[in-house]
């Protein structure tokens, strides 16, 4: 599956490759949901996107988007308790979110308005690496799973039409089950530049 | 223009990745884990008495060696070993139970050792305790009722209490252990300042098993 989907970002990538190309850098804050949220029900502030894409057609473009958001949480001192065995302690729990994925965006035509809505939808991989410090343990998990992200926003244009506009978006992330861990899902507001 | 925007961007971006990442525990003392387990089929609220050695010995490896020929294994300095014993004393009372001499019959016996070795030795020879209670064979182990979580790369101190059920019948070869608990942590700072963080330890032990409490 992993394979797969790499190998078809990497033909996309060639594809893409020579074309002119834009590329939006966004800062996002993530908010856990599900399986994430039980674990780490903090907000992450940590994090950076990157998305390179093309016009196909005036308003549609597509390319490819990563992203790096790290949920972080310190646990207080309790006990976890399995059958009879009982062991307390502080935990520190991670998680790295990493998506991979092809993406389209879908733009309305407006064309001399300043805000630009867009609408898109990202299909990939999504690598997920948890870990919990524990004592002097680590207990890691590390996994890829299939991933899903639409997403709405706008791109605000700069008073240089050449120049970098400004691009706001919410994007859902939605990781699928894998054998090791149930799906990470999470929401992200990103803010940052989109250049042309 | 577009392209050194980029990579001003990229030259920010990089150090305050870098710099943003949490860096986990900063007080010895989060890195404190107290594991504890039990028989489950073992009546302790029908158990009253108890008896315990005065010294904590220091398991050294799997197997008793005993180069000086008095029979004993190395022990642990009473200045770790006396605020030990008393903490489980005390939280053994506020549990309910009587402490007897050995001699005495007791229902139970707490033996407690100091492991400083990078493996937990839930298995090491029972020869470590034939100085303090002689009868049973030197080269017996030890039977857990229950599965005991054998954990590599202690890299750091332990401290093994094990409660074993003195009079039922041992199993081939074998000492039943009804209880016991694991305090691992960081053998750094002071001595005084590693003794409270034992005998918190010891507390949350007893905390955190409360079918002791009679």
């Amino acid at each position: 599956m992993k394979n797969i989907i790499l190998s078809a970002l990497a033909l996309f990538c060639m594809h893409v490759a020579g074309a002119q190309l834009k590329v939006a850098v966004t800062y996002p804050i993530a908010f856990p949901v599900g399986d994430l949220s039980d674990y780490i029900d903090a907000t992450s502030f940590r994090g950076i996107s990157l998305e390179l894409y093309k016009n196909i057609k005036p308003n549609v473009a597509v390319g490819l988007e990563t992203s790096w958001s790290l949920f972080y949480a310190r646990e207080d001192e309790k006990v976890y308790t399995e059958g009879t065995a009982s062991i307390s302690g502080v935990q520190y729990r991670y998680t790295n979110a990493v998506p991979i994925l092809a993406m389209g965006k879908f733009f309305k035509p407006s064309a001399n308005k300043p805000v630009v809505p867009f609408g898109g939808l990202g299909v990939g991989t999504l690598f997920i690496n948890r870990y919990a410090d524990f004592g002097l343990y680590r207990v890691t998990n590390d996994t890829w799973q299939f991933c899903l992200r639409p997403e709405l926003g706008i791109v605000i244009k700069g008073r240089d039409s050449n120049g970098p506009g400004v691009l706001v978006a919410a994007k859902y992330y939605a990781g699928f089950n894998t054998d090791d861990l149930e799906g990470q899902s999470y929401f992200s507001i990103n803010i940052g530049l989109a250049f042309r | 223009m577009t392209i050194k925007l980029h990579r001003w961007l990229a030259l920010l971006i990089l150090p305050a990745l870098s710099g943003c990442y949490p860096k986990g525990a900063e007080y010895v003392e989060e890195l404190d884990l107290v594991y504890t387990n039990y028989d489950q089929a073992f009546a302790f609220s029908s158990k009253q008495t108890y008896a315990m050695p005065d010294s904590i010995i220091k398991i050294t490896g799997e197997a008793f060696e005993d180069p000086d020929g008095n029979g004993k294994p190395q022990m642990v300095s009473a200045t770790y070993s006396v605020p030990i014993l008393q903490q489980i004393d005390q939280n053994m009372a506020a549990n309910g139970w009587q402490k007897v001499s050995r001699t005495s019959n007791p229902d139970v016996v707490l033996l407690v050792s100091a492991i400083t070795t990078t493996n937990i030795y839930y298995y090491y020879d029972w020869a470590y305790w034939g100085w303090y209670y002689p009868g049973w064979y030197p080269w017996w182990g030890w039977y857990y009722p229950y599965a005991p979580v054998y954990v590599d790369g202690y890299r750091t101190g332990s401290l093994f209490v094990q409660m074993i059920d003195s009079k039922t019948a041992p199993q081939v070869d074998n000492v039943p252990v009804a209880w016991h608990a694991i305090f691992n942590g960081m053998l750094e700072g002071s001595t005084p300042d590693i003794v409270t963080r034992i005998q918190r330890g010891i507390d949350k032990a007893f905390a955190q098993s409360p079918y002791l409490k009679h």
